[in-house]
């Protein structure tokens, strides 16, 4: 057994105001004969005063020792100090991170759903008839319990977009309504450099009053500005998507030319009707982004499969 | 979509400058990818959305032209020469699949000259990528690219029993196709046979026996309209794409198709000769019928922020092919779309049909939009801090796939023992090349640790260090007639030893949750090695599991140095995780330190040890720390350990005196003595 506190170093068991040795003795003053005790106190105080000089001069000198500006030649100071490995986040997670932080910053609350999910949430909620060619066997992940027999696709599937989540956050919240759902989706397509079987989609979507297509390019607009860092032009042109009309894509410029950022539109009425909300009374813009495009833009990645590899060497490069 | 500068100046009057003309077809829905020059020609590549095939054709692009730079569209006009005998008199068509193909005509020309095609056709094919073939089939090429209309020229004299069958496939029946590969046919498919076998598979791709060739003298003209959805069944099935597939599964203008009979029966005569006979063989459905759209202008500027004349609303309709009349109210105008435009069904196409050819560029970018808070979850901040800790603690975020194949579902499922989804399909060109004999990758994982184990292989194989990775993401776990659970894991797979990877998840529990007693219960995985694994648990609660990967299992995901994973259960961890902490009182008075080395049975836990002392140093206990273990058979006997440990005592209220502390620590060395066996040293 080992004791070692404040109240047990040499300087607190000697001189400590309480509890020292020296205090100790200064209370047996008490018990010395009425006589001599002006003599013992004297001589006491001489002993303090001396172990006062003493400490004194013991700590004078251990400072000016401190103090001496003498150059060690032995000592190195570019020698590298032990390093701590600090991990690094995936770049996806980052890119996530930022597209998150922005869309907070325009008042977007971030929800998320299930990737397995149902026909009504991925196809018939969002526009997309049976007969549609969206909902082809070949052109998604179709599920059933393994080893189970089953006949002909099932209802259960991997999302293959994350505008299900907008339709189970409409179906359960009375508008208005602005949130973003991000997340993985899925897509039969064979990995190659530039697809990727399993990817990550951000999509916005503002449920209100009177909302209009200025209220899209406004949004999209302000996103740009807040994801490139600088107020650059943007463009919307027409495309399609089932689950807007009209449909657009968009477009920033950057670097001398037009880029593509996303899909986007105004929330198709049929949407808005099969959530319950009447489209007479209530509008909504819904925007759509790759996260592994925009990352693969910023960071010059040209091999979608090296984010899913992980390469630890490749992680690290980004910070 | 390839269309030539020259073919498409045959319908309207283009814009002097290039660069005009790409930029409004842009801006209005046919993005522009690239122009190329081609002999003395331009070739345009527009890029045609799905619900666009009116625009596979040049007329259909050359109509969009001539709205956005109002210019009159001319269209011509075929009226071929006929003579002889009615067609109705030499041969039938019967249509036995009305499902799979709705109309069926066929016209015959008597008398051709095959040969090569005059050099303005054989130009303007090259300049959209077509080979020149021959006269007759280079007619109905230019035909589909004119007017959208696959066509498809029989060898008349080719064909058994003057008739013509639509029809699904007889068990067992084949078809050399014009490719000359042999495609077998299945149920489902539309079939064109004569009177004997199959000689075409409708709307995919012609058969090789009754392809125009040389010695042709007479020709059978089809143009036809089939179901969409069974063309692009049948395309894929055979993975057998055409042109003609391309624009049948995308839907054709039903009320044209006699129009492109003509047109193509037209150019026959011109450029082979020979004579039409009479008539035409028309079975079938004729047209669908359209309905009439009732459309309020003012919504327009309720959906798009701008409004639009009406005058131009109803030039730009007008133009597009609609027709437009009053709709009996003010506010109303009632629409009728052209038959080539079966996208547009509701008011609100009508409006993008406005809006784009007017301009989405006249839609103000910089208006005021509310503002709103927006809130950021718990669950959120949680993994957040997660993802902090474990990035301090050295490791990097891996991101893998959720589909696994099989040996990889199997090796670790300590979450369920219900079976995993299966996908319809495997995930392809995902395995690394070492791993590509593992089999389909097509199971939903139960576990991130087997996808994780594969990265440490890839890395090891790749001389990489310090390959200590984490990743944050579900798992799916099946349940009986409902979506599956799709719970949020944390999984871990590094080079520490066990200890070390327990340090790592300790610290990691001390920033979320500093107050959680961590328990570590034996489990038997194996995956794990069995003497240095555990089931961790924070009171009744499985957090997850953590240990060495057993040899094993480093066999069979070939990982030739030691490791260690954890996957841990990440709703606990948020559950676990106050959303503000609560500030205590910190005490000033100094505190007491006490090492101890107790001698204890090798059966005691350190978990049960720690407990006891924290029971018996009551509240002057401020922590006690595990330092080390030592053995030493020939002083202490056998199956017996030493275990150093710190304790530190301190109190609120006063300086803790050295009789205090004495008593103290004699209480925790009774107690310890009277549960555990032990003894100080």
């Amino acid at each position: 057994m080992s004791s070692n506190t404040a109240n047990d170093s040499p300087l607190q068991q000697f001189l400590g105001a309480r509890q020292g040795r020296l205090k100790a003795i200064q209370k047996n003053l008490a018990t010395v004969p009425g006589p001599d005790k002006p003599a013992a106190g004297q001589r006491l105080n001489q002993v303090k005063q001396e172990i006062q000089s003493a400490l004194e001069g013991a700590r004078a000198s251990l400072d000016s020792a401190a103090h001496a500006r003498v150059r060690d030649p032995r000592f190195d100071p570019s020698l590298p100090g032990p390093r701590v490995r600090i991990g690094r986040l995936h770049p996806i997670t980052r890119t996530i991170d930022e597209l998150k932080e922005i869309m907070a910053r325009l008042g977007f609350t971030s929800a998320e759903g299930p990737e397995v999910e149902d026909a009504w949430h991925n196809f018939e909620a969002l526009n997309i008839p049976q007969v549609h060619p969206a909902r082809d066997p070949l052109d998604n992940f179709y599920l059933s319990v393994a080893g189970k027999q089953t006949t002909g696709p099932g209802n259960l599937l991997l999302r293959s977009q994350t505008s299900t989540v907008q339709i189970r956050v409409m179906e359960t919240t009375e508008p208005p309504v602005r949130i973003i759902s991000l997340g993985r989706v899925y897509r039969p397509d064979t990995a190659d450099a530039t697809h990727y079987p399993m990817f990550h989609q951000m999509e916005g979507l503002l449920v209100d009053r009177g909302i209009t297509m200025a209220h899209l390019k406004t949004m999209l607009q302000l996103f740009a500005t807040h994801y490139l860092g600088a107020e650059v032009p943007i463009r919307i042109r027409p495309s399609f998507f089932p689950f807007t009309e009209p449909s657009v894509e968009a477009d920033y410029f950057w670097n001398g030319r037009w880029v593509e950022f996303g899909g986007a539109g105004m929330v198709d009425p049929h949407v808005l009707q099969s959530v319950g909300y009447d489209p007479e009374t209530w509008s909504g813009l819904a925007f759509g982004l790759g996260v592994e495009r925009l990352c693969m833009i910023r960071h010059q990645i040209t091999d979608i499969r090296n984010l899913f590899t992980n390469d630890v060497r490749f992680l690290r490069q980004f910070h | 979509m390839l269309v030539s500068h020259k073919w498409l100046s045959q319908y309207v009057a283009l814009p002097g400058q290039l660069d005009r003309l790409v930029e409004r077809l842009t801006m209005s829905g046919l993005n522009h990818e690239a122009t190329v020059t081609v002999g003395d020609d331009r070739r345009i590549d527009l890029e045609v959305t799905s619900n666009r095939p009116d625009c596979l054709a040049h007329i259909g692009v050359a109509r969009e032209i001539s709205v956005l730079f109002d210019q009159p569209l001319t269209i011509p006009d075929p009226q071929p020469a006929t003579g002889g005998n009615p067609v109705d008199n030499e041969f039938a068509v019967s249509i036995e699949c009305p499902q799979l193909c709705y109309r069926f005509t066929a016209r015959l020309i008597r008398g051709v000259r095959v040969g090569p095609s005059p050099d303005w056709l054989v130009e303007r094919l090259a300049t959209v990528g077509i080979d020149s073939i021959n006269n007759i089939v280079d007619a109905t090429n230019f035909v589909m690219f004119e007017c959208g209309q696959p066509l498809h020229a029989f060898d008349y004299d080719r064909l058994a029993g003057s008739r013509i069958v639509v029809r699904e496939p007889l068990p067992g029946e084949s078809l050399l196709a014009i490719n000359h590969a042999n495609y077998s046919l299945e149920p489902g498919m539309c079939v064109i046979a004569d009177g004997e076998r199959a000689i075409s598979l409708g709307g995919v791709m012609g058969g090789a026996g009754t392809e125009v060739s040389d010695a042709t003298k007479n020709i059978l003209v089809e143009a036809a309209w089939f179901d969409p959805m069974s063309i692009r069944s049948t395309a894929r099935k055979l993975n057998l794409h055409s042109a003609a597939s391309f624009r049948f599964e995308r839907t054709i203008d039903a009320e044209q198709i006699d129009w492109a009979s003509r047109r193509c029966c037209e150019l026959i005569l011109q450029t082979a000769g020979g004579e039409l006979t009479s008539g035409v063989i028309d079975v079938g459905r004729k047209r669908e019928l359209r309905q009439a759209i009732s459309f309020r202008p003012q919504r327009i500027e309720q959906v798009l922020g701008i409004a639009i004349p009406e005058a131009r609303i109803k030039k730009i309709l007008g133009g597009l092919g609609f027709s437009v009349q009053d709709g009996g109210d003010p506010a109303r105008l009632s629409v009728t779309p052209p038959p080539w435009r079966n996208d547009v069904t509701r008011e609100i196409d009508l409006v993008e049909e406005a809006g784009r050819v007017h301009g989405y560029e006249h839609v103000p970018d910089d208006i005021d939009v509310p503002l709103v808070a927006s809130v950021r979850g718990h669950r959120d901040r949680v993994i957040e801090r997660i993802r902090a800790a474990m990035t301090a603690l050295g490791m990097d975020e891996a991101i893998t796939a959720s589909i696994v194949p099989e040996k990889w579902s199997s090796a670790f499922s300590p979450w369920t023992t219900a079976a995993p989804l299966e996908a319809s399909q495997p995930m392809l060109g995902v395995l690394d090349r070492a791993s590509q004999n593992v089999g389909a990758v097509n199971l939903l994982r139960r576990s991130l640790i087997p996808s994780m184990l594969e990265v440490l292989r890839i890395n090891e194989s790749r001389q990489n260090d310090q390959i200590n990775l984490f990743e944050i993401a579900r798992v799916y776990l099946a349940d009986s007639n409902k979506l599956p659970v799709e719970p949020m894991k944390l999984g871990i797979v590094c080079e520490f030893e066990y200890v070390r990877l327990k340090g790592a998840v300790e610290s990691m529990l001390q920033v979320l949750a500093p107050a959680t007693i961590l328990g570590a219960h034996s489990c038997d995985l194996p995956l794990l090695d069995i003497t240095r694994s555990a089931e961790l648990r924070v009171a009744d609660e499985t957090l997850g599991w953590l240990g060495e990967v057993s040899e094993f299992a480093r066999n069979a995901f070939s990982i030739r140095c030691a490791a260690a994973i954890a996957e841990l259960d990440v709703s606990l961890l948020v559950k676990l995780t106050d959303a503000v902490t609560r500030h205590a009182d910190i005490s000033p008075f100094p505190a007491i330190t006490r090492d101890f080395n107790l001698v204890v049975d090798d059966s005691v836990r350190w978990d049960d040890l720690a407990a006891t002392i924290r029971r018996a140093g009551g509240a002057l206990l401020e922590s006690v720390d595990y330092k080390e273990t030592f053995r030493d058979e020939k002083r202490d006997g056998p199956n017996r350990k030493r275990i150093l440990l710190t304790v530190v005592l301190r109190s609120g209220d006063e300086t803790l005196t050295r009789e205090q502390a004495d008593a103290t620590c004699k209480s925790i060395l009774d107690q310890c003595s009277r549960e555990h066996r032990a003894s100080l040293l």
